[in-house]
This record gives C-alpha cells, sequence and structure tokens, in this order.
C-alpha cells in the first residue's frame, strides 16, 4: 500500500486541509437490521453486533476509539415511528436502543432497520 | 507498522464480505432476568479473519482492556497475525466482544454459551425477551 503525503486538497477552486478530511470521516458505520434476522447489512470498522433483546443492539468496533468522546448518529428506519437512542457508549462499542417516539418505556424492534455512523479520535 | 483502521479500508476495497454460519448464543450471570443474547459476526470483519495479516492478536485486545481512556492501546498498532478458519475466528471473536466474565470465568452449572449454526436461532422475535439458552441437550437452543 502506497502513501500520498500532501497537506491540503483543492478541486481548482476551494482548498481545503487534508486533516479537516480525515478528521471529518467517520471511523465507523454500519446499517443493521432488527426485527427478522439481525443481520449486517453494511459497515466499516464493526467486529459484530450482539442481539440483545427487542430493540437493543450493540455495535462492536474492531479498532476502538480514543476515547468515550465520539459522536454518534443513529437513525432508525421505521415506518412505525421509531427512534434510536446511543447508550451506555464506551470506547469499544456504540450500544443501540430503538423505542416507539415520544415513548421511553421498552425497547421495540426497528422494521426497517438501524443506520449510524460514529465521528472521533481513533485509539 | 500500518495503523488497523487504515488495512480495514484498504481491505474492505478488495475483499468480498462473507456471511458467518455461526451465531454466539450467551447469557450474563450477572443479569440473569435478562434475555439470552446473540453474538453476529460482521460479514467484512470474518473477510479480514479470513484473508489474514490484517486483524491484530487477539491477546492485545486482552491487556487493552486495562487501559485507561485516552491512554495509546496496542492493538492498532500491532503486527497483524495470519489467516483463520471460520471457526478460530469465531473463538477470536468471543474472546474479543464477550466479557471473560462469561467466557472465561463462570464456574456455575448451568450452560451459558453456545455457539450454535444460524439455522438454529428462532426467526420470530415475537418473545425475543423471554429467550433463554436451552438445558436440554437437544438441536433447539432457545424458546
Amino acid at each position: 500500500m502506497s502513501t500520498l503525503n500532501v497537506s491540503n486538497i483543492t478541486d481548482g477552486t476551494t482548498t481545503v486541509g487534508t486533516s479537516y478530511v480525515v478528521n471529518g470521516s467517520a471511523k465507523a458505520w454500519f446499517q443493521i437490521i432488527q426485527d427478522t434476522s439481525h443481520t449486517i447489512e453494511g459497515s466499516f470498522n464493526v467486529a459484530s453486533i450482539t442481539d440483545g433483546g427487542a430493540g437493543e443492539t450493540s455495535v462492536t468496533f474492531t479498532n476502538a476509539m480514543a476515547n468515550n468522546d465520539w459522536s454518534g448518529v443513529l437513525t432508525a428506519q421505521s415506518s412505525n415511528n421509531r427512534r434510536a437512542v446511543n447508550n451506555a457508549p464506551n470506547t469499544t462499542r456504540i450500544k443501540v436502543e430503538v423505542y416507539q417516539v415520544a415513548s421511553n418505556t421498552s425497547a421495540i424492534d426497528a422494521s426497517g432497520g438501524v443506520s449510524g455512523q460514529v465521528h472521533g479520535d481513533l485509539a | 507498522m500500518t495503523h488497523l483502521w487504515d488495512r480495514l479500508a484498504e481491505a474492505k476495497s478488495r475483499l468480498e464480505p462473507v456471511q458467518s454460519k455461526y451465531r454466539v448464543v450467551f447469557e450474563d450471570p450477572a443479569t440473569p432476568d435478562e434475555p439470552a443474547k446473540v453474538l453476529v459476526p460482521d460479514p467484512n470483519w470474518l473477510a479480514c479473519a479470513l484473508e489474514g495479516n490484517i486483524l491484530p492478536p487477539i491477546d492485545t485486545y486482552q491487556r487493552d482492556r486495562n487501559v485507561e481512556d485516552g491512554q495509546p492501546k496496542e492493538h492498532p498498532y500491532a503486527k497483524p497475525i495470519g489467516p483463520m478458519t471460520e471457526e478460530e475466528a469465531i473463538e477470536y471473536l468471543i474472546m474479543k466482544d464477550i466479557d471473560p466474565s462469561i467466557w472465561r470465568d463462570y464456574n456455575g452449572n448451568r450452560i451459558i454459551m453456545k455457539i450454535v449454526p444460524v439455522e438454529l436461532i428462532p426467526s420470530d422475535r415475537s418473545f425475543r425477551n423471554a429467550w433463554k439458552i436451552n438445558q436440554e441437550a437437544d438441536e433447539r437452543i432457545a424458546a
């Protein structure tokens, strides 16, 4: 594998420092199905998922984050008014819980799956 | 040594994902009222495990469990290991992603972890929160 060492990238009009691109890239992403087979449809930097019960999935990274100050963005892809919550994150995983919108009584599977991405510093 | 994340990015551009034929069903003895959990290997991760020269040694992850947040971790910079069989990859993943209190330290007489074919996981999730590992010695693993 070769390395291209540059400090700036330009399209001929706009120039941006390479560090902006590197720091702005998602360090992990995933799309998972919860309500039938509990499988991973697509991912990067994910080692496994753990089906912890209805509406609960832990996504464990292959390369851990440096600390638990990373940012996780989740979307419940469902036509049944679901919302996804990032619960108890740490450096090695994101724990996804899905609830009915306007309710946080008990988690419930997202019928269309859950997608997410993680931004932050890698270990 | 190339950073692990860079090796994963390069591998993703080259390797086809591999769906595992196994699942790991486990219960946490510290929370006996919770349903059984199911560990699902990531297809891109499994492709890296089968390919070799991408993933770090498993003991680096185990030592990194005791590293404080913000301190350098060993696994991103460790020399990668060679190719694994799918069965070896599942064992690696158990040691990496399941708490040692389940696969290493448990001394009770209840079965709390099983590696099973994916076909034995129920497809009907209507009563998902009632799943427990079947303690009988037959093909059903949860009910």
